[in-house]
């Protein structure tokens, strides 16, 4: 046992943090500690630097770029990132499409995506949740039907973060029906730029553009762009949602935030005082803080835990979800509850997306990132999802005898 | 980081583990005959240096050990006299806490640190029980309240104030002016109140002065702290097992409860907090040798947790157990009485948080 960092461990974080202090520009680092959505050239340019240390992929295969690192150092690496308001590498690249076309991907398809995917050349975004298909995602009814050397594919995904940004889009497509709804779908890369693509932005209540549907209407696919088996799409899907586990607590962007929290709360004393001098306020940040705490070492327990285990996904990795996404919300709320009325006036949203000032505007948006932050326990899995993993998989409830 | 535990540890665990299991499987307790098991096998002398005849244990040994003793419910006292005042004796001086040490280690003996006061809540270190110095020693007057396990000891040690601070006392159980009044707490433990109605002393009987009892109290305190924690980690971790066991069997309507989503989330929830509580625990233990104010900041936001974990473990364990939760007889009403007894122990919730908030949050 071994409660307390290495040695070895501080001294991989005070690398990684004098790496991202002085290498991400200031700017970058400024729109993402005010959670102000940032322009593509910004990400591509943070993940670009990233990668050139190895710290955008290493948790890939060493021939493509992993570091073979340790699973504590690589959750590190992550908490740095966050903490020092660096951009993450794209998840979709990075942590999603990268590790499947690595794992099941042809030589010609690793050679052709994986270098330009870990820097960021190539924009990917996620083409699985649809109208119908949520939390049930086996309910899939997008379409690819071969003809000849191509997949004519047809249907509609939604919540398609990015795609109005992204050069692909991994898909989970039905190429078969006659099964069990986990049979017959197949993973897809479908280039944006096909004829027969449409995407359309939604207006969040978080005042941003930044999650679409995207509409194929007898979009042309080539199979060269099938990853694997056709018919064996649901594996990969579960193996993708089994990959890389070390920011799934967030516990370096909660950080970030409480850090912040306490910074406003601490600031200028007015007529009323401060807010941290209210009891009830401070009681709250301090549960926060302590419950971050503790989950940065349940993090770091999961993480190590998963280094030993096969390839299958730890089911504790829920806890992380659960626990990870409420922090990140109370996070928000103490935001707010520390402006008081000037919340109102301290940011949200963006007029519009070609806003040339978008990225650079100096204001804060405490009020999108409360708005933005109740994804956090509905995404990858909702909270419920979690808790049924836990009660089933860990617990082992409700089989019936 | 490494969470695994080693060949040495893993040994530890699982032969305390037999031991409580045993013990509690006994069913009639002799309390005698398992006190005598707990020092054969090591577990008394385990926390202490090897100067004094300890075995050198470290943090995580007694972590892993009052894990297993929470697991199984244990039963003769372990916090107080080993934790407690067996520490507090090992940071003192004189001929009369190293015979009580000694005692301790060959368990002939066993010693009570009295902490708290009438209406002085959780606030050992500002005592009113005073020692007036005499001329053949000192005379000891005050109330203490709550004493952990001070029936079945010999000696007491009592902080008091003199000048200059708070100096630490040993005072035999039986010497004239010392009352006690015991109650059993729900879990099977015994809590006294003491009074010591102008008890006379000579000058061995300060066996730390104003300089040094402070600190080695705190000490003893933080780290039995701890292991308080890792007894309630121990004890949720069982008591959760026994509920999912329960509502997998308890059929209604047709089923087992335990299919029912309703039950599933608040099972699943109850992991959660375990899980987390688990972590403060590991925090807490590698604090332990932290510098005194990080330490005791450090150890009272994992008992914050540990404890809003028990009280939410425990009582959903009873809710989900229906009408059997209240059985005393049936296990899980006695798991949530352990939780909820130690829960007063060290600080309640409010109390821990506030030395988190008073520190301006935890250190980094």
């Amino acid at each position: 046992m071994e409660l307390q960092f290495t040695d070895e461990e501080r001294g991989f974080r005070a690398e990684v943090r004098d790496y991202l202090r002085t290498n991400i520009p200031d700017a970058i680092r400024a729109a993402v500690r005010e959670e102000r959505p940032l322009p593509r050239e910004w990400m591509v340019e943070a993940q670009q630097i990233l990668n050139r240390a190895g710290y955008a992929v290493p948790h890939w295969p060493v021939a493509w770029g992993g570091r073979d690192w340790s699973a504590v150092k690589r959750a590190i690496l992550t908490e740095e990132i966050d903490r020092n308001a660096v951009p993450r590498p794209l998840a979709f690249n990075v942590a999603l499409v990268g590790p499947v076309i690595a794992a099941f991907g042809s030589e010609e398809q690793k050679r052709r995506f994986l270098p330009a995917i870990a820097n960021l050349d190539l924009w990917f975004c996620q083409g699985f949740s649809e109208p119908g298909a949520g939390s049930d995602l086996a309910a899939l009814k997008t379409s690819a039907v071969r003809e000849g050397d191509v997949y004519r594919v047809n249907g509609q995904k939604i919540w398609t973060t990015y795609a109005h940004k992204a050069d692909w889009i991994f898909c989970l497509v039905r190429t078969d029906s006659s099964g069990r709804k986990q049979q017959g779908i197949s993973f897809l890369l479908i280039d944006l730029a096909t004829p027969g693509i449409e995407i359309r932005l939604i207006h969040t209540i978080d005042g941003y553009r930044h999650v679409n549907e995207v509409f194929f209407d007898n979009v042309a696919v080539p199979v060269d762009n099938l990853i694997g088996e056709e018919g064996r799409g649901w594996d990969y899907a579960k193996y993708l949602l089994g990959q890389e586990r070390t920011s799934m607590g967030n516990v370096g962007f909660s950080r970030r935030r409480l850090e912040q929290v306490r910074v406003v709360a601490s600031g200028t004393t007015g007529p009323c005082g401060r807010a941290i001098d209210s009891a009830a306020f401070r009681r709250r940040l301090t549960q926060a803080e302590i419950e971050l705490k503790a989950l940065e070492i349940t993090q770091m327990r999961v993480v190590a835990a998963d280094a030993k285990a096969s390839h299958a996904p730890d089911p504790k990795t829920s806890i992380l979800k659960i626990r990870g996404s409420e922090l990140l919300q109370t996070a928000a709320e103490l935001m707010l509850d520390a402006l008081g009325p000037e919340a109102l006036t301290g940011g949200f949203g963006m007029p519009d997306e070609t806003d040339p000032h978008q990225g650079i505007d100096a204001r804060s948006a405490p009020l999108s990132a409360y708005f933005s932050s109740r994804k956090f326990s509905i995404f990858g899995g909702s909270n419920e999802i979690q808790r049924n993993i836990l009660a089933k998989a860990v617990l082992g409830l409700g089989a019936r005898k | 980081m490494n969470f695994d535990l080693d060949e040495e540890q893993e040994l530890l665990r699982a032969s305390a583990s037999r031991l409580f299991e045993d013990h509690a499987q006994a069913g009639q307790d002799d309390a005698a005959a398992q006190w005598r098991d707990y020092c054969d096998m090591g577990l008394i002398a385990l926390p202490f240096p090897a100067a004094v005849g300890g075995l050198d244990g470290g943090h995580e040994a007694v972590m892993l050990v009052m894990d297993a003793y929470g697991a199984a419910l244990a039963r003769q006292p372990y916090l107080q006299p080993v934790l407690l005042a067996g520490r507090v004796l090992a940071q003192s001086e004189g001929e009369l806490a190293a015979s009580a040490l000694a005692g301790l280690l060959d368990g002939s003996r066993r010693a009570a640190l009295c902490l708290y006061e009438p209406r002085g809540r959780y606030r050992w270190e500002l005592p009113q029980t005073s020692a007036l110095r005499t001329g053949e020693g000192w005379t000891l007057r005050g109330e203490k309240r709550a004493v952990l396990d001070a029936d079945g000891a010999d000696l007491l040690l009592c902080p008091a104030s003199v000048r200059g601070g708070v100096a630490l006392f040993a005072v035999p159980v039986d010497a004239p002016g010392v009352t006690l009044s015991t109650r059993r707490t729900p879990d099977g433990r015994s809590a006294s109140d003491v009074v010591f109605a102008d008890v006379a002393l000579g000058t061995e009987a300060m066996i730390a002065d104003h300089r040094s009892a402070g600190a080695a109290i705190a000490a003893a305190v933080d780290g039995a702290t701890a292991a308080c924690c890792a007894e309630m980690v121990g004890a949720m971790d069982r008591l959760l097992a026994i509920t999912v066991d329960y509502i997998n069997t308890r059929e209604q309507f047709g089923q087992p409860i335990g299919a029912f989503q309703a039950l599933q989330h608040r099972a699943a929830d109850m992991l959660v907090a375990i899980e987390q509580a688990r972590s403060m625990v590991y925090y807490a233990v590698a604090m332990l040798d932290a510098e005194p104010a990080q330490r005791k900041v450090a150890v009272a936001a994992a008992k914050a947790l540990v404890n809003r974990s028990a009280r939410f473990v425990g009582t959903e364990a009873i809710q989900l157990h229906g009408g059997m939760g209240l059985a005393s007889e049936y296990p899980a009403g006695r798991y949530f009485q352990r939780l909820t007894t130690l829960e007063t122990m060290f600080g309640d919730t409010d109390h821990l948080l506030g030395i988190v908030e008073t520190a301006g949050g935890l250190p980094d």
